[in-house]
């Protein structure tokens, strides 16, 4: 596509008052792939994304994307950019068509065809009130807002965590076909990974206004690890391999490491882990009787 | 984008319609009532100069019967007020409502959604405010001829002030609304600093920004002369009362001259204040000539203030919204 990375952040930060909202943000998301951005609230997601599309202005660093900065290149930028913003805001008192002709309106690149079809798929009456309809509905339509545009980067900010299990499926079943048919980049957050994990195949990890963790998904699987052995001291194990968590009972020790090549030790027996549990990890929780080592670590990219 | 900010002010600018067409069809049906009786009575032959004893019995039966709807109708001075906050409701509502972050990532550039935006609200507000003055201009118009339009009450809704008055009260509500960002809240405090501003205006102000002409004369008792003193018809009278010959006010009621006849009228000797040193007459006030230069002074203050406070929500809205 192009040569650019389709987000591509330096030092970036956004400060509220005295609050970092986000900080130290330096990160790549390469062309064509479909990034899960995850976090607890409030770990920063929303900052990132609405410095990403010019909705706010950086404190410190920048953030480019397509090479072009959200701020002072916005009017060639934004055709390029998709965005639905949490809890998708709408015009409520705005019929369905008026929704598509606002789109149709402020948006050259518009495709009236992939709108009317999308709608049409999704069984949605022209003519009915959009506060009317139900929220997976109408995530749906700010969905389709995004798509008509034809971007090439499309984030999306916590689009699925207002909506039941089925409209969620059926949202993110949407942006899976869209990606299939154009290769569009896609950005989303979330705090719920198990959705994610079907859908993308890069990760972000976020917390405490920092990032924790940037990869492809199956590197990120491949290269991490669940020790367990009897109760003993990390330490030899730190001096090669990242550990993320360390837990022990009275008799066995259990530790996550992100390896650094094979884990050699015979003391250990080395098990699979799941994103989910690997995310987890990142995010503090360090199990039944865990320390979680990631709150304090530096941004591991 | 233009449909877009249409679309988007359409309730508002129903709402406006709404109360202008109630306002028509109060005013309406009045004003062809006050204007028949205008014309039916003669009226306009007595606006000479000398007008007859008749005429001023007809001038007296006209004001006693339509007096009372005009001091109700002054209450329509605070439509500017309402239309102007109005016209700010929609500004406000999308940063209340987050629906910028939906207008500010379609293609258009923040910069041009508020231009637009803000330009179709002041056109609008413009408009309704032209509309309404026209209306009340026809309305006041038999009025206007017998009394002039110096009165505070009519001078409120003629010529260019509601223009500023309007545009000042939707300067207000967006400035507080910005900041704010609560619709209702914004659009309360809007109106009733316009209130505020109208009232301080009205009674204080508006006779200091031009300073008004003061004149003594020597009064004629005699009846049937008009005395040598200025034209005051048609003028805001500010004050008038008897004084000395360099203008300072006599207080009546502690002069040697004045015979109490019963409880609320009372008789003044001329000669006994001539020999006084009283005698005299003193007035400030404003002529009805210089209707246009007040409107345009006061439109001017409201309408610069007005501007200062949209520039201001469209730079805040621009650099601190997000």
């Amino acid at each position: 596509m192009t040569e650019h990375a389709a987000v591509e952040a330096v030092g970036l930060g956004k400060r509220y008052g005295s609050k970092w909202a986000l900080r130290d943000c330096s990160l790549e998301i390469p062309s064509g792939s479909v990034t899960a951005l995850v976090g607890p609230n409030g770990a920063g997601k929303t900052t990132l994304l609405q410095l990403a599309v010019g909705l706010s202005r950086p404190s410190a660093g920048s953030v480019s994307v397509l090479g072009h900065s959200p701020l002072t290149d916005a009017r060639s930028l934004l055709p390029r950019v998709g965005f639905v913003a949490q809890e998708h805001p709408l015009y409520r008192g705005f019929t369905v068509s008026d929704t598509l002709k606002l789109g149709r309106k402020l948006n050259p690149s518009w495709d009236e065809g992939v709108a009317l079809a999308r709608i049409e798929h999704l069984g949605l009456p022209l003519g009915q009130k959009v506060g009317q309809l139900s929220g997976g509905q109408q995530a749906q339509i700010a969905l389709t807002l995004a798509l008509a545009k034809r971007p090439e980067v499309l984030l999306l900010d916590e689009p699925v965590a207002s909506l039941d299990p089925l409209a969620r499926r059926e949202f993110l079943q949407s942006v899976m076909e869209a990606v299939a048919e154009t290769g569009m980049t896609v950005i989303l957050s979330s705090h719920i990974v198990a959705d994610l994990e079907r859908v993308c195949d890069h990760l972000v990890i976020l917390s405490q206004a920092r990032t924790q963790l940037v990869g492809p998904i199956d590197e990120i699987v491949a290269s991490h690890r669940l020790l367990t052995g009897p109760r003993t001291d990390p330490a030899s194990v730190e001096r090669v391999h990242d550990v993320i968590r360390e837990s022990h009972t009275e008799r066995q020790t259990t530790l996550l490491v992100r390896a650094n090549g094979h884990v050699y030790d015979s003391n250990w027996q080395l098990h699979e882990v799941d994103l989910e549990e690997i995310v987890l990890a990142y995010l503090g929780y360090g199990g039944p009787n865990g320390t979680g080592r990631a709150s304090s670590r530096e941004a591991v990219a | 984008m233009f449909w877009a900010s249409w679309r988007l002010q359409r309730t508002e600018t129903l709402i406006a319609a709404g109360i202008l067409a109630l306002i028509a069809a109060l005013l309406v049906p009045t004003g062809l009532n006050m204007a028949s009786a205008y014309h039916h009575d003669g009226l306009s032959a007595c606006l000479g100069q000398n007008p007859s004893d008749a005429c001023d019995q007809a001038v007296h039966g006209f004001a006693a019967r339509f007096d009372g709807l005009k001091n109700l109708l002054a209450w329509l001075t605070l439509v500017p007020g309402v239309i102007g906050v109005l016209f700010a409701a929609p500004f406000i509502l999308e940063l209340e409502n987050g629906t910028t972050r939906l207008a500010w990532t379609q293609s258009i550039t923040r910069r041009r959604w508020i231009t637009n935006k803000l330009a179709i609200i002041v056109a609008a507000a413009l408009v309704a405010a032209v509309v309404m003055t026209l209306l009340m201009a026809w309305w006041h118009a038999p009025l206007v001829r017998l009394d002039g339009r110096m009165e505070n009450s009519i001078y409120d809704a003629e010529g260019v002030v509601p223009i500023g008055y309007t545009l000042f009260a939707l300067g207000l509500a967006l400035a507080v609304g910005v900041v704010w960002r609560r619709t209702v809240p914004a659009v309360i405090v809007g109106f009733v600093g316009y209130f505020a501003v109208r009232i301080f205006f009205d009674t204080w102000l508006r006779q200091r920004i031009v300073s008004p002409v003061t004149a003594t004369w020597l009064d004629q008792p005699s009846p049937g002369a008009r005395g040598a003193g200025p034209n005051l018809d048609h003028a805001w009278v500010i004050s008038q009362g008897p004084s000395d010959k360099l203008g300072h006010a006599l207080s009546l009621t502690a002069s040697p001259c004045v015979r109490s006849l019963g409880s609320h009228s009372q008789a003044v000797s001329g000669d006994c204040l001539a020999q006084h040193g009283g005698g005299y007459m003193h007035a400030v006030y404003e002529p009805a000539s210089r209707f246009w230069t007040l409107q345009g002074v006061e439109t001017g203050i409201f309408a610069g203030a007005a501007l200062a406070m949209i520039l201001f929500a469209a730079w805040w809205t621009h650099q601190r919204a997000a």
